[in-house]
This record gives structure tokens, C-alpha cells and sequence, in this order.
């Protein structure tokens, strides 16, 4: 007969790639889905108790500093360091055409970073760090080295605006890359073509055409960029800020020569936020690189460290210019959507402007291309999330096709909702085959929300509601798919702890700040029969298992898998032990816990092995986990008249892969949908928008931690109305420079920027993760910046198509400047 | 003319004299009970209610000799320029940003970081890790210190009060509305005690 462990774990591989309901979940929940457990790191990070890599010092430890770029393309011609090297304090002093330093390495997560120069000595951007780096005693004497490093510089030729670098005889921004032109990814994951989009528009009723700017903005992470290299031997050890300690490693691993994975020890502290972003930059891992040269030559540990500013160089992945064409009949019915991009310094531009318009309704003919235009700005990379361009289309397509008609946009929303090309009813023949309950997922969401929102009664024809303030009163409305279907794999073990029978999850993870260990934890528990204090993860050191990392919006789609097989096989690992004999030596072995029983007539809850027909006979998990076998010749304990009756240790490992969905080919279709509402009030004196209500709702298909989904929506609610009217990088054009690099000029949403935000979840099981679940991490902050136009066109009667809507573009679009 | 040089210089105040008798008779005369005298360059402050005689740098931020030189690495540095926050102290019953404000100025100062809030068993601690009113964490102590000091000066403020006090903490996960409910519930919870006390 088959054990029930080892089903467990074919169970476990016949969700790889899960096209399909979860079949297995549980029948009842202690902890999955409740509201109440404390955050397990609530009290460490509420007591300053809580360590960043910022916060480590070690002995003897010097501190790395960059030189960064004073123009936006240039080359260093000659640089002089020997001021520098005779300040005090200053140990090392790394330069670009040092002979040490690798022509190239692997320096990022991106394919465009895997053969970099870890200290550049051309700059492609204003304040890119390259040309040097300082180590020094602290890091104001490394600032001040770099100030007296003398350099002749070759100035080149610079652009900012995509439009104009995509002309003929346009100066080239990246010649070391990009040779053909500044567009770079003509015919390379560029198109995404459903059908044809020219037949659509005959077939349409009208026509209307419109474009879309979208300012680039950045991810400001609260802890600077940093880390820490020691040599310890041959074995490096390491502190690194970064979402992705295995992709880390993987790196690592290829420098100098080849580092083997087992003598590289990383430490993952406390991340202060990730949100994607810095992980992605090839300087992420080139300071690394830096700081592991600089260690090796001065045998002490180096810690680099970015400045706020440098930290300001990189832009979200909708930064650019959208031209958008819609056809569409007069109920509403939307028949064509062609969208071309002139995405700004996009890495990876395989995210078609009409990619959620694919995935998420039946408008049967789209085009969508991105012509990723590289200028002299820094990398655009994926900042919660890489979806910000294609959700931005769909709602500005869903709401000028709604304005156009005089329609409500709910009503164009529901009329749309499809999946593919296709109608609700082939989504939910798909849904009956992949063995989901059959939703409305979108009719729930939106029933949900406006009932909350009150929306009957907010809604109104655009400009026309006066506020007893004097301020234009105005509503908007958009809505998307969930997502869970990044690319992603992962690995966990649990182990049974000796002397208490507490349980331990063995993996590395990035915190990025969701309360993701507490999740695990309490599907652990669920999943064990344990109490949720008896489960405990800490994912900051390495013990050779990585989870997917981050918990962005994918997380839980295969983390989740993982944390439930490796419960499900131990559990039965646990049954099957307390019913087969201990000790098993030469000697002989001892009775079992349950002797006369087999693991199926045994079962665990709140840490208690019991019978089920008889829950008398019961041993708790802290009597059934033995001590290990005493250890030294005093402790014999069979010369005292017993034998030492220790136990197998307890433990089990799961895994999970995916392949990534965001590709128009893929076979999942999207089930579960996600609705937003926002009201404002526009001054029209001043131009300022004030968001004074949000309503989210996600069908997040099974809600694990409530509270940490609920904080997704609300911080990503507060984070999205922050970039839609507030967050723009500005670049001097004459001279290329970034204005706004520091926390006074470039303006985030502080705590008088909130409004009253209502966070509803949906529960309708369609999700492909286990018990049904999709991801909700980047969502909100993705849809919402895209709620600003509507919300302000309701209320003002005139279309802001440009972001973020700063006053002055409310005062343009008034006709008042 | 050259003021006279004296062999025998007074560390509390300066003045000279001829010989160690002239000394230590002035010492004992003037600076009795006075503690020890803080040598050139040093400042003598309370931290977390702790006495410290500290030689500093002119050029050494708060945040920098707390953080860095003592490693009381609770308060954490995010905007580095008084922007954000996250490195707030309360210095003589007021808070302060750290980055701020020069460690020499802090002479004769009573400083109180988040690791004295927390010694103290304040509940603001076990308010916000109950509340969530925290993600990624940075932040969170910054908040915590700015709060304390609210409820020092206002032991029931409004929710308006709230998000006054936190106006200048940046949280970027977006964690704000929890702060306003971690701290009315820290405020409830000191009203009832109050009550139990008066009672």
C-alpha cells in the first residue's frame, strides 16, 4: 500500500505548472483566512529591535562610496586619484580601468545586466555611479575622496524625450549597446498581436484616438542601497539588501573565476521595502562586486553604501508616451485596440500596452506594441509592477469609451469583462474545466463596491457636481484582473524540533514587509494540526533552501505550495512515526506511540497527536519529539538502568515551479477580477486634486492573512493615489541633470494625503494557487495611480490624459494657464 | 602683553594655578558634587536614561553617534535630510530629527531613542505590532518616537491630532491609517488607566 506521504508528495508534482482548482483543500481553517495573528516580527520592528543591513557593522569594517556621473553621457578620458588617495582615513581606491576589475560579470536579474563592467567608465545617465569607488575609514571621508579625484571627461551627445530619440539622425544614447538606434527592440518582444485590428474598425461604430504621458517615477526605498563583503578564507560572507537572495547567489557564484554556492554564506536581514525596483539595476550587485575586490585587497569587510540620491535613478516601466486608438459600437461593446508605447528605457519590453486588455475582456482585435526608446535617463525596471503601463491603458480605454457614450463605466466595465478575445460565456466553460466554481467574479467585485462606495448616488455626469466647498466633485472607476503568474520556483523544508515539537520552516526569503512569514506560518499550522506559536520562520539566514522571493503579487501562488506540501508530507511523515516503532538500533527498538495503530486512524490538532475515535489517547507533539540521543560518555543512560529512547528526526521538503502567464499564449485564463473606486475634489482656483474616498475590492480567490491583504490594499491605495497625482522624476533638459533627486523635491504621499480607503475582499476560489488563492502584493498600487484621470475628468468635464495630475495640468486642462 | 601661562589648568572650568595644592583646593571648592568633568571636545548627555560622557566630532550628526558610534541602531536613516522622519529622537521632551541636529550641540541633553520607549514597556510597542501599523519596518520606529512624544504632550489626541504630530514620517508601504489607529488605542488604553488610578 502506498503511504499517504509519499501521495503527498505526488500530489505536490502534479501541481507544477497547476492549470486547474485546487482539489485537495482543507475542510475546516483555524488559522487560514482569520483576522488576528500578530505580525511575528510586529514587536522587532515596532522596538527598533528589528536589523536592516544598514544597520551592520562589523569590526574593522570600511565603508565604499561612488563617484556618479556629473553629465548624462560621457566618458572618463583621464582620471587622477592621487589627492585622494592621500586623504586620510582612505584605504583603497578602486578605478574603472583597474586591471583587477572584470571586463564583465553577472550583475543583475535582467538578461541586459548579465555582462556588465562592475565600474563603468562611461556614464549613459546623470548620477550614474561609475569611474571610482572609495573605501574608507567612514563614509564621509569616502564622500570626500571622491570629491578630489580630478577627471577629464569626454562629453557626448544626450537625449531625454523618446519621441525626438526615435527621429532619424537622433545622437545615439547608448552606442556600447544599442549601435543600430535608440530604439532597440525593433522586432524583440515588441508586438502583440491578437488579431486584426483594421477589420475592428470597420466593424466599430466610432473611433476615437487619444494619447497618454506618463512621467517616470521611482521606487524610494526608505533603507538606502547597501551591503556588506567579508572574506572569511576563500569563503565569502555576505549582508545584502536586495529582494532575491538565490538569484544573488547565483550571480556570486560565476565571480572571480567561480565561487562554489556551499562557501557562500548570505545573510537577508530585515529589507526596508524592495518594491522591485534597485534588485532589478546592474549597479545593485557592480557595488557588491566592488566592495568584494576592495575586501579581498584590505582583508577587512567592506560595506557599500548608495546615497538617497543615487537611489533616485531608475524609473517604473510605464514611464513614456502612448498613442491609443479605440473602436467600439454604440452600446458600448469595445471591437478594436491599437496601442503603440514609446516606453522609456524599458529592459525587458515584453509587456504590450494591451497585455490586461488580452487577458482580462473580449474585445476581439488588439494591437499593442512598446518601442522601448532608450535615453539618457536610468534604467526603466519593474517597480510594483511592470503591469503599470498595460492597467493605464485599460482603464483610460474603459472610461474614455464610457465618456464618449455617456455610458457609466461600470456599465462598459461589465459589458467587456471576457477573457482572451472571448465572452463570459467561454471564460466560464474554461472555468468548468479547470474545475473552478463557475463566478461573476467581476459582478461580485463591482456589486461589493458600489454598494460600499455608494456609487448610484456619487456618479454624475462630468463637471457638473459643486461642492458647498466650491470644489467640482468627481468619481472614477477601474478594474483588471488579479495576478499571480509571474515566473517562479521555489524550495522549503519544516522540521519537527527536538525536546518541544515546535516546527521550524528552513528557507531563505526576502521580507519585503507583507507578514509573509506569518502566512506561511499559519498555513503550516492549519495544514500540521499545530498552533500557530509553535510554527516559526526567520527566512534571513541561508540553510540552502530559497523560496520564490519576493512576496510581490507571486508569492503566494508558489510559496504558498510550498509551505502546504512540506506541512502535508511531514504531517504524514509524523503519523507514520508515531505508529511505527522508535529507536530502531541493533539493539532493538521501543514500542510505538500509538502501538496497534495505523497513521490514517491518527490525526494532529492544536500540537496533540490523537486517535480519532478515541481522542484519550493522545500525546502531545512537545512528549512525542524526543530529545536526541544524549551525547558523551556520562550520559549513557542504559548504564542507569534505561535505555536512550531517541527517534528519527522529522522533517520534509516540497517544491514548485511555474512558468510565467504574462505572455498572450499562455494557457491559464484569468478567473478573478479586481474593482477600484476613488472620489475627488478638484479646486479649480488652485488646480489641487484631493482624494477624499477609495474603495478597494479584490477577489483575491482565498484570503490567507487577512490583514496583510488588507494592508496590500489600503498602503497600495496610499502608494497609488501618491504616483497618480503626486510623483514625477524631473530632468533639467539643457543639461540632463535630475532636479528632484532627494524626499523635499520629489513629493510622496505623507499621512495627510490619506482618505478614508475601505478594503473588501472577495473569496471566489478561482485563483490557481493552493486553496484558490491569487496574489494581491502589487496590485492596488498598480491600478489605482491609473483612477486619477477618470476621477478628475468626472469631476472638472475636461480629460488629464497626462500623469501624474499636478495642479498645473488641472489648471491647463481648465484653460486657466 | 602674554597672558600668563599656568601650569595647572582647571577641566570644569578653565582656570589656572601654580600648583596641584592650588588645583584640587579650587575643585573642592567650587566644583564639589559637580560629577566628572567632561575633557575637551566631549559632551555629557542621558540617553534612554543613561549618563554618557562622549568625546564627539564637530561634524557628527545625532542619528550618527547613536546609530553608528553607540549601536543603538533602532533609529534609521531614510531621506538624510530631515525629510522623512525615520530618524526621530525626543531631545528634552521634544521630537527631533536626528540627522539633523549635531551630536556636539546635544551637551547636557536628555535623549530618549525608540530602545528606552521599548525598555520602558510603553505600550505603543505592543499598539502598532497588534495594529500592523508596520510592513517593511523602516519607518516604524520613527513613528513610534514621533507618537510617544505626542502622547507625552497630549495623552488623548484626535485622530486630527494624529495625523498632525506624524505629518512629517514618511511611510512608503503606505502603512498610515494604522498609525492613527495604534495610537488612539494607546491613548484609550492610558485613559483607563488614569481612571484606575483615580478609582
Amino acid at each position: 500500500m502506498t503511504k499517504q506521504s509519499e501521495i503527498e508528495r505526488a500530489r505536490m508534482v502534479e501541481m507544477f505548472d497547476n492549470l486547474r482548482a485546487d482539489k485537495y483543500t482543507l475542510k475546516e481553517y483555524k488559522y487560514i483566512g482569520k483576522k488576528g495573528p500578530r505580525r511575528t516580527d510586529g514587536l522587532a520592528k515596532a522596538s527598533g529591535e528589528a536589523d536592516y543591513t544598514m544597520d551592520v557593522q562589523l569590526p574593522g569594517m570600511l565603508y565604499m562610496r561612488f563617484l556618479d556621473s556629473p553629465y548624462p553621457h560621457a566618458k572618463i578620458l583621464k582620471m587622477d586619484t592621487s589627492k585622494a588617495e592621500k586623504l586620510p582615513g582612505v584605504k583603497c581606491i578602486l578605478r574603472y580601468d583597474d586591471p583587477e576589475l572584470a571586463e564583465s560579470a553577472n550583475l543583475g536579474l535582467l538578461p541586459i545586466f548579465q555582462n556588465d563592467k562592475p565600474l563603468d567608465g562611461i556614464a549613459h545617465f546623470e548620477g550614474q555611479p561609475m569611474g571610482a569607488a572609495v573605501a574608507a575609514d567612514t563614509e564621509a571621508i569616502a564622500e570626500e575622496a571622491l570629491s578630489l579625484i580630478e577627471i577629464e571627461w569626454e562629453e557626448r551627445p544626450f537625449m531625454l524625450d523618446p519621441i525626438a530619440a526615435c527621429e532619424p539622425g537622433a545622437p545615439l544614447t547608448f552606442p556600447e549597446r544599442y549601435m543600430d538606434g535608440n530604439h532597440w527592440n525593433k522586432g524583440v518582444l515588441d508586438e502583440d498581436i491578437h488579431s486584426d485590428v483594421k477589420k475592428g474598425f470597420a466593424e466599430a461604430d466610432r473611433v476615437i484616438e487619444f494619447k497618454i504621458a506618463r512621467a517616470g517615477h521611482t521606487w524610494i526605498c526608505p533603507e538606502r542601497p547597501c551591503g556588506v563583503w567579508k572574506w572569511n578564507g576563500d569563503c565569502p560572507e555576505i549582508w545584502l539588501k536586495n529582494q532575491r537572495g538565490y538569484v544573488a547567489k547565483k550571480y556570486i557564484n560565476t565571480w572571480f573565476g567561480g565561487i562554489p554556492m556551499n562557501k557562500i554564506e548570505l545573510h537577508m536581514l530585515y529589507q526596508g521595502a524592495t518594491f522591485g525596483g534597485w534588485t532589478h539595476t546592474d549597479w545593485n550587485l557592480g557595488g557588491l562586486y566592488c566592495a568584494a575586490v576592495a575586501s579581498g585587497r584590505m582583508k577587512r569587510p567592506v560595506k557599500y553604501v548608495f546615497t538617497r540620491r543615487e537611489d533616485f535613478y531608475g524609473s517604473s516601466m510605464d514611464e513614456g508616451i502612448y498613442f491609443v486608438k479605440v473602436g467600439f459600437k454604440n452600446d458600448g461593446t469595445i471591437i478594436a485596440v491599437d496601442s503603440i508605447l514609446y516606453e522609456v528605457n524599458a529592459i525587458h519590453p515584453v509587456f504590450g500596452p494591451v497585455l490586461h486588455l488580452h487577458e482580462s475582456t473580449r474585445i476581439p482585435h488588439l494591437k499593442g506594441q512598446t518601442k522601448s526608446i532608450w535615453v539618457n535617463k536610468g534604467p526603466g525596471v519593474a517597480i510594483r509592477c511592470e503591469m503599470l503601463g498595460p492597467v493605464l491603458t485599460q482603464t483610460m480605454v474603459m472610461d474614455h469609451v464610457a465618456d464618449e457614450l455617456g455610458m457609466d463605466p461600470i456599465e462598459v466595465a461589465l459589458k467587456n469583462d471576457g477573457c482572451k478575445g472571448h465572452n463570459m460565456g467561454w471564460l466560464n466553460e474554461k472555468k468548468k474545466e479547470r474545475g473552478f466554481e463557475v463566478r461573476d467574479s467581476l459582478k461580485e467585485c463591482i456589486e461589493k463596491g458600489k454598494a460600499e462606495f455608494r456609487w448610484d448616488q456619487a456618479w454624475h455626469k462630468p463637471g457638473t457636481r459643486k461642492l458647498p466647498n466650491g470644489r467640482m466633485h468627481g468619481v472614477g472607476f477601474a478594474w483588471t484582473h488579479e495576478w499571480s503568474d509571474s515566473t517562479g520556483s521555489g524550495e522549503i523544508a519544516i522540521r519537527i524540533e527536538r525536546n518541544d515539537g515546535t516546527a521550524t520552516l528552513l528557507g531563505m526569503h526576502c521580507d519585503s514587509g507583507v507578514d509573509a512569514e506569518n502566512t506561511y506560518c499559519q498555513i503550516v499550522a492549519d495544514e500540521l494540526g499545530m498552533r500557530l506559536e509553535d510554527v516559526h520562520f526567520n527566512p534571513q539566514f541561508d540553510p540552502g533552501f530559497h523560496l520564490n522571493s519576493p512576496d510581490s503579487s507571486c508569492g503566494m501562488s508558489i510559496n504558498g505550495w510550498l509551505a502546504r506540501h512540506a506541512a502535508r508530507t511531514l504531517k504524514q511523515k509524523i503519523l507514520e512515526s508515531a505508529t511505527s516503532p522508535s529507536s530502531p538500533t541493533q539493539r532493538g527498538s521501543f514500542s510505538p506511540a500509538f502501538p496497534n495503530t495505523s497513521p490514517e486512524e491518527l490525526d494532529i490538532k492544536d500540537s496533540v497527536i490523537f486517535v480519532k475515535s478515541d481522542p484519550s489517547r493522545r500525546i502531545s507533539m512537545a512528549d512525542f519529539a524526543r530529545p536526541m540521543a544524549l551525547q558523551g560518555p556520562l550520559t549513557n543512560t542504559e548504564a542507569f538502568g534505561t535505555r536512550n529512547a531517541w527517534m528519527e528526526p522529522l522533517c520534509a521538503y516540497a517544491y514548485h515551479t511555474q512558468e510565467g502567464e504574462y505572455n498572450p499564449k499562455g494557457p491559464r485564463e484569468k478567473c478573478c477580477r479586481q474593482a477600484h473606486f476613488m472620489e475627488v475634489e478638484v479646486d479649480t482656483e488652485t488646480g489641487e486634486v484631493v482624494v477624499t474616498r477609495v474603495v478597494n475590492v479584490n477577489d483575491v480567490g482565498k484570503v490567507i492573512n487577512r490583514m496583510s491583504c488588507e494592508g496590500q490594499q489600503y498602503g497600495g491605495s496610499i502608494m497609488g493615489m501618491s504616483r497618480g497625482k503626486l510623483e514625477e522624476v524631473v530632468h533639467d533638459p539643457v543639461t540632463g541633470v535630475m532636479l528632484n533627486g532627494n524626499l523635499i523635491d520629489y513629493k510622496v504621499a505623507t499621512i495627510q494625503d490619506v482618505c478614508p480607503i475601505s478594503t473588501i475582499l472577495v473569496e471566489t476560489g478561482m485563483g490557481y494557487g493552493p486553496y484558490g488563492l491569487v496574489g494581491i502584493g502589487e496590485d492596488i498600487a498598480t491600478v489605482v495611480p491609473s483612477l486619477l484621470a477618470p476621477a478628475v475628468y468626472n469631476a472638472i468635464g475636461a480629460w488629464i490624459n497626462e500623469f501624474p495630475t499636478t495642479p498645473d495640468k488641472v489648471l491647463k486642462a481648465l484653460g486657466k494657464i | 602683553m602674554n597672558k600668563e601661562i599656568k601650569k595647572y589648568v582647571c577641566p570644569y572650568c578653565g582656570e589656572g594655578f601654580d600648583t596641584t595644592e592650588g588645583l584640587k583646593g579650587h575643585v573642592f571648592k567650587t566644583h564639589k558634587g559637580h560629577g566628572l568633568p567632561v575633557s575637551e571636545g566631549g559632551i555629557r548627555l542621558f540617553i534612554n536614561k543613561a549618563e554618557y560622557e562622549l568625546k564627539v566630532e564637530p561634524n557628527w550628526t545625532l542619528h550618527y553617534l547613536i546609530h553608528d558610534v553607540l549601536g543603538l541602531t533602532g533609529s534609521k536613516q531614510f531621506c538624510d535630510q530631515g525629510a522623512c522622519g525615520s530618524c526621530t529622537m525626543i531631545v528634552d521632551g521634544k521630537p527631533v530629527l536626528s540627522c539633523m541636529m549635531l551630536a556636539i550641540e546635544c551637551d547636557g541633553k536628555i535623549v530618549e531613542t525608540v530602545e528606552g520607549i521599548a525598555a520602558e514597556g510603553h505600550p505603543l510597542i505592543e499598539s502598532y505590532a497588534k495594529n500592523h501599523a508596520m510592513q517593511c519596518g523602516y519607518c516604524t520606529p520613527g513613528f513610534v518616537v514621533t507618537s510617544k512624544a505626542l502622547l507625552d504632550r497630549n495623552s488623548d489626541p484626535n485622530e486630527e491630532e494624529i495625523m498632525s504630530a506624524l505629518a512629517g514620517n514618511i511611510c512608503r508601504c503606505g502603512t498610515y491609517p494604522q498609525h492613527v489607529l495604534a495610537v488612539r488605542e494607546v491613548a484609550q488604553t492610558l485613559k483607563q488607566e488614569k481612571k484606575q488610578v483615580r478609582g
